[in-house]
């Protein structure tokens, strides 16, 4: 939706399966590891002094690291602007809906007979406004239909 | 006494609502995998010394909740809520394109909560079923650990490449302890965290390699379709009864009840097929994706019960691969929770907490979550995932993951917990992408490299 021609060009990689900027990558796992561990090291150094148990001391001051993981994903969330497109509201294209039916015409077991539905299903479907959508295709398909074991 | 009591149940309570708030958040961000996130907060909390109740609750409710709001992505992003979504997105995918994916979300989520709700019970009765033969499988937990390792390797998609990997993957373990073990440094966190973020540090050496960079190159951003959602009842907390019809609780309690017996398959697995059985009864389209989505959301919820629930009670040996990842932290958290290799000596949950307790624990932990996350999920699930895809960068969660990776390693074993966790990261997440050795199967070579490979030693050593 928003176009980015104005700012430099992006290098975008898909990692861990989402899009991202391969230059605000590196700044950001720069200041993950910057800010969680800096947060440990200094609660730990911190701590062991003022907590009684050592064991008690580590467990807190792997706390204080954790907040910082928290902490430095808050501030790469403002920094960095995600990248992913949104497209929102509109109601479904109808292509989509005729290319979803074939789909599942297709699939094992078919789109099965109008006749088959429980009076609860039919109506969740004409209240959604798909009931008709199925229908028209229901006789088309009919023949194919596979016998329900 | 009464008054202990009070004090534990008050406890418990507290840290499943705690549980159970944080990870119906975590939910809501796609690709929050459950033993990335799951294990090391549940550690986090043992090591703060949370009595056992409190563990078990917050462990328990954040598991449930998180199956719940994993859906939000999944139906209206239409991008998998983390590994158990996976199987749930296609059907999700045929709904959202046909302008009705609020309806597959909340056929999700209702079937999540009415299983979530039967699973505690049937993996309670069936643990104690199972519980008197718990000494003579504790002894031969090495061998069936082998044996489960075997197995699992053969059904992940890599087959027999990953029944001949685990020999290599356990050497590469048992190279790793070695070495560390001449500095007088001891780990486990380390491995299974740099198992399960395997596919992450994998991706991001790829990222660096002009070799293998142009493989991972995009020229746009992903495109997501966020559709408007029709609100279907009045109030805040709609009825699940009556979001699925009677034929999809019929469904869903089945699968349910089976999915809780079968505690040492994949979860993936489970769920995928028994999708397909419940698929194959239903006659109408529609009809089936509805029902299979609610079913199979169901069994992410009791499989993941049944899996961290019957090994802890009956046995205290993580022999599911639920417990083997996520619930990790409830069976060995050293110094305070053990599980001796040589003579399968268990100090953790399953000697702190009676059956009774557990049941008790285990029904609370999923009322809170129930509480917490289904009329959120069926509320406000649309402002939250809008909110997620528009503010909340991916940079911004791989620097969370990275952090917690550095700050996990080396608060267990300094600059050898690194080493270790980006060893078995790199080598594990390459393994599973390139040639299908995934994390469970990685898991259960962790576990055959401790407790297996020592057995063996002894007969011939």
């Amino acid at each position: 939706m928003r176009s980015d021609s104005a700012s430099p060009p992006r290098q975008l990689v898909e990692v861990w399966g989402d899009t991202a900027d391969t230059r605000h990558l590196a700044w950001a796992i720069v200041i993950g590891i910057g800010i969680s561990l800096t947060g440990f090291l200094i609660a730990s150094r911190i701590l062991v002094a003022h907590v009684s148990s050592p064991e008690l001391a580590r467990a807190y001051a792997m706390l204080a690291g954790l907040a910082g993981c928290v902490l430095s994903g808050v501030i790469c969330a403002f920094i960095f602007q995600p990248k992913r497109d949104v497209v929102e509201g509109a109601a479904s294209d109808p292509a989509w809906r005729e290319e979803v039916v074939a789909q599942l015409a297709e699939e094992h077991g078919g789109l099965g007979s109008m006749d088959d539905l429980p009076p609860v299903v039919a109506r969740e479907m004409k209240e959604l406004e798909i009931y008709e959508l199925f229908a028209q295709h229901d006789p088309a398909h009919a023949t194919n239909r596979k016998a329900a074991p | 006494m009464s008054a202990e009591l009070f004090h534990q149940i008050w406890v418990a309570g507290a840290m499943g609502l705690v549980g159970a708030i944080v990870f119906a958040a975590i939910g809501l961000v796609s690709g929050t995998d459950e033993t990335t996130t799951l294990a090391p907060l549940t550690l986090l909390v043992v090591l703060l010394g949370v009595p056992a109740a409190g563990v078990f609750t917050f462990f328990l409710a954040g598991a449930v909740a998180k199956h719940m709001t994993h859906a939000v992505p999944t139906a209206l992003l239409g991008i998998p809520g983390d590994t158990l979504a996976t199987p749930l997105l296609q059907d999700a995918n045929a709904l959202r394109k046909l302008g009705v994916p609020h309806i597959a979300l909340r056929k999700m989520i209702s079937g999540a909560i009415v299983a979530a709700f039967v699973a505690v019970p049937l993996a309670v009765l069936f643990a104690v079923m199972l519980a008197p033969f718990g000494p003579t499988i504790t002894k031969a937990a090495p061998w069936i650990f082998l044996a489960a390792a075997v197995l699992i390797a053969y059904f992940s998609p890599g087959r027999w490449a990953s029944v001949a990997l685990l020999l290599p993957f356990v050497v590469l373990i048992i190279a790793l302890q070695t070495l560390t073990a001449k500095y007088n440094v001891k780990l486990s966190v380390s491995y299974f965290l740099g198992i399960a973020i395997g596919p992450l540090v994998a991706d991001l050496f790829s990222v660096i390699s002009p070799a293998d960079r142009g493989r991972m190159k995009r020229d746009q951003p992903r495109t997501f379709q966020l559709a408007p959602d029709v609100k279907g009842w009045s109030g805040y907390f709609p009825n699940p009864l009556k979001v699925l019809d009677r034929k999809q609780t019929q469904w869903t309690l089945a699968t349910a009840t089976i999915s809780s017996a079968t505690f040492v398959f994949s979860p993936v697995a489970m769920t995928v097929v028994l999708g397909e059985l419940v698929g194959s009864r239903i006659k109408h389209a529609y009809h089936r994706l509805t029902t299979v989505l609610a079913a199979r959301n169901g069994v992410t919820e009791a499989t993941y019960i049944a899996e961290a629930l019957i090994p802890l009670i009956a046995f205290g040996l993580p022999l599911s691969p639920v417990a083997a990842g996520p619930a990790a932290p409830l069976f060995n958290a050293p110094p305070r929770f053990t599980v001796d290799a040589a003579t399968g000596q268990t100090h953790n949950l399953h000697n702190l907490m009676n059956h009774w307790e557990f049941l008790g624990y285990g029904m609370l932990a999923v009322l809170l979550a129930a509480v917490v996350s289904y009329p959120f999920a069926m509320n406000f699930a649309r402002r939250a995932a809008l909110f997620v895809s528009r503010k909340v960068s991916h940079e911004a969660i791989i620097a969370t993951f990275i952090g917690l990776i550095f700050v996990i390693s080396v608060w267990e074993g300094q600059f050898l917990g690194l080493l270790v966790i980006m060893t078995m990261g790199l080598v594990g997440g390459l393994l599973s992408r390139i040639l299908g050795f995934n994390t469970g199967v990685q898991f259960m070579g962790y576990y055959t490299a401790v407790l297996s490979v020592p057995a063996l030693l002894k007969i011939f050593g």
